[in-house]
């Protein structure tokens, strides 16, 4: 059973870790000395608090562990959150970090010819294949989604397809590749969130720590 | 290999599950609840009228050679019932207290439940608005899983048509009525203070004042709610009161803007979990049954069993006994009227002792005793 006592807070490797330090910090949470170590191979790492675990996994996971209860808590960006529309998930404070946002992006070539009234089916690479399909059904185009990991902007430069869906920050990448935003999907930031069965059978630990991080991002 | 979310259920655990069941009705059937039994199938319009148009596409249908009209499968069992109170039963006394069990059929698994086949069994009590009613579904719920042996049950009482109403008296339009409740649905705080503008800070309350039931009752209480939907909230807060007088012990949170899964209920509304169990153990609450003018006030609550068997402690090993092949049938009588399960050998064994073992009997009928073998 005590595994099962101790809530597990999941969180994403990655630069939005190093955003997320000081959010942890205001909510007073301590990882152990390996945790900071990026060569650890350690996955599972204790904190200041006993009844508390941290684990670090990929960003996309995060949301699986949260919603399927193996993990209680967690930090991930709306794209996530928005991409597997788990019913599991409850995401009740925006962290106010990690800021960017979901655009199409195509070639400058295109831009000037191109008439997205015209289209009826679309071929688009993404690691978001749910949000891009959604998001083009809702204007009643068929997107025909190829999903890739990363490097998202290799793909119209060699003819994979046309246009992108991806994470846009300061837009240099797009720029140095040759390709133009042409439509806004979603503005993103970094939520908390919470396993449905967890935050109504443990009110009171998953209310506290709810609240916590909701002060911590307020004061952040 | 079966198709998803389709399974064989194999000993112990088919005779474990019946042998749940027919103790949770036996909790029903002892206060008063007297067991129904609809069919499979149904025509497609009278299974998917009303409440259970929220269920048409998670619906199986099929053609019928017969009538040569389309069949739905049941999805659900809750509509079934409210059919048989308002025609076979109309004339029966109210308030009319039945109860059920049976396999229903979904199109899809969900996330947390891959079967597309499982056992419900539930409750149903109609032709009353008492709210010592809304109680009552609640209680004899728990109740009733508690005696089967579940153990840290938690219940979230909620107030499906709350969102709706406030957003109504607000002059919301439905569209964003629509993607409000959306977003208050996955509680993502971000999403509803965009969308709520003005009414942002209600809303976001209503958000907050989702946890144990006594904190958020009184933040409830705090909010600045418009007098019909306050009602609904006071309500809320008596029928707590009569949980609380008829099971202390249990964990109450409310979640006033709790909606998915409710899409027919009309008030006070529930779901019930079990600590370290994913999912829903059960859910109930109030809705209305009937047609056009002769519409009832119900509650009630289903459980699912599927989900009642994960939370469930293992199934206790039967006591096996093995009996060499020739055993006086009063002999085996007897064992079998004491508890023990009896294994007749069918032809004599050279070995009685490994015959038990082999056949997975922890006892041997020897010399006209039980022995245990180690």
């Amino acid at each position: 059973m005590s595994a099962n006592e101790t809530l597990v807070l999941a969180l994403p490797k990655g630069r939005i870790l190093d955003e997320l330090e000081p959010v942890l910090a205001k909510a007073d949470i301590q990882p152990e000395a390996a945790f900071h170590d990026s060569r650890s191979r350690q996955l599972r790492f204790a904190t200041n608090h006993p009844g508390l675990d941290i684990i670090r996994v990929r960003s996309f996971d995060v949301a699986t562990f949260v919603a399927f209860g193996a993990a209680h808590l967690g930090v991930a960006g709306n794209d996530v959150i928005m991409e597997f529309d788990y019913p599991e998930l409850y995401a009740p404070v925006d962290l106010d970090i990690g800021h960017c946002r979901l655009a199409v992006a195509e070639p400058k070539a295109l831009v000037k010819d191109d008439d997205p009234s015209r289209w009826s089916h679309i071929r688009v690479a993404t690691k978001y294949p749910g949000i891009t399909r959604r998001h083009f059904a809702a204007r009643g185009v068929q997107a025909e989604c190829i999903k890739l990991n990363g490097a998202m902007e290799l793909a119209p430069k060699l003819g994979l397809c046309r246009r992108i869906v991806d994470l846009v920050s300061s837009g240099k990448t797009l720029a140095a590749n040759d390709l133009v935003e042409v439509d806004h999907i979603a503005d993103i930031s970094s939520r908390l969130i919470v396993n449905r069965a967890a935050f109504k059978t443990r009110p009171r630990e998953v209310g506290d720590w709810i609240e916590r991080f909701r002060e911590a991002g307020d004061a952040v | 290999m079966l198709p998803a979310g389709l399974r064989d259920v194999l000993p112990p655990d088919a005779a474990y599950e019946a042998d749940t069941v027919e103790r949770l009705i036996a909790v029903f059937s002892a206060r008063g609840y007297e067991r129904v039994k609809p069919p499979l199938l149904e025509f497609e319009e009278a299974l998917l009228s009303g409440a259970g148009a929220a269920l048409s596409q998670q619906t199986f249908r099929l053609m019928d050679p017969v009538s040569q009209r389309m069949l739905a499968l049941r999805a659900d069992m809750t509509t079934q019932v409210a059919r048989i109170a308002g025609y076979r039963l109309a004339k029966v006394p109210r308030p009319l207290r039945l109860c059920y069990a049976g396999q229903v059929l979904r199109v899809k698994g969900s996330q947390l439940r891959a079967e597309r086949q499982f056992a419900q069994v539930g409750a149903e009590l109609i032709g009353t608005d008492a709210e010592a009613a809304d109680a009552e579904a609640v209680s004899m719920a728990v109740e009733a899983l508690q005696s089967v042996g579940l153990q840290r049950l938690s219940v979230d009482l909620n107030l499906p048509p709350l969102v709706g109403a406030l957003a109504a008296e607000l002059g919301l339009d439905p569209e964003l009525t629509a993607e409000l409740r959306q977003a208050l649905d996955r509680k993502d705080a971000a999403a509803v203070e965009t969308l709520a503008g003005a009414h942002a800070k209600l809303f976001l309350g209503l958000l907050q004042a989702a946890g144990p039931a006594d904190e958020a009752l009184a933040r409830l209480e705090r909010l600045a709610l418009p007098a019909d939907v306050a009602a609904g909230a006071g309500r809320l807060a008596r029928v707590t009161v009569l949980l609380r007088a008829a099971l202390p012990d249990l964990t109450l949170t409310v979640d006033p803007v709790e909606h998915r899964g409710f899409e027919y209920q009309t008030g006070v509304s529930f779901t019930i979990y079990a600590r370290g169990v994913r999912g829903e153990i059960g859910r109930g609450g109030r809705y209305t049954t009937g047609d056009d003018g002769a519409e009832e006030p119900a509650t009630g609550f289903t459980l699912f069993m599927d989900s009642v068997m994960r939370a469930m402690p293992p199934a206790p090993p039967g006591q096996r006994v093995y009996l060499p092949a020739g055993t006086p049938h009063d002999e085996a009588r007897a064992l079998r009227a004491d508890g023990w399960v009896t294994l007749a050998g069918l032809e004599s064994a050279a070995d009685s002792a490994a015959e038990a073992r082999r056949l997975g009997c922890a006892h041997l009928w020897q010399d006209g005793r039980v022995v245990e073998l180690d």
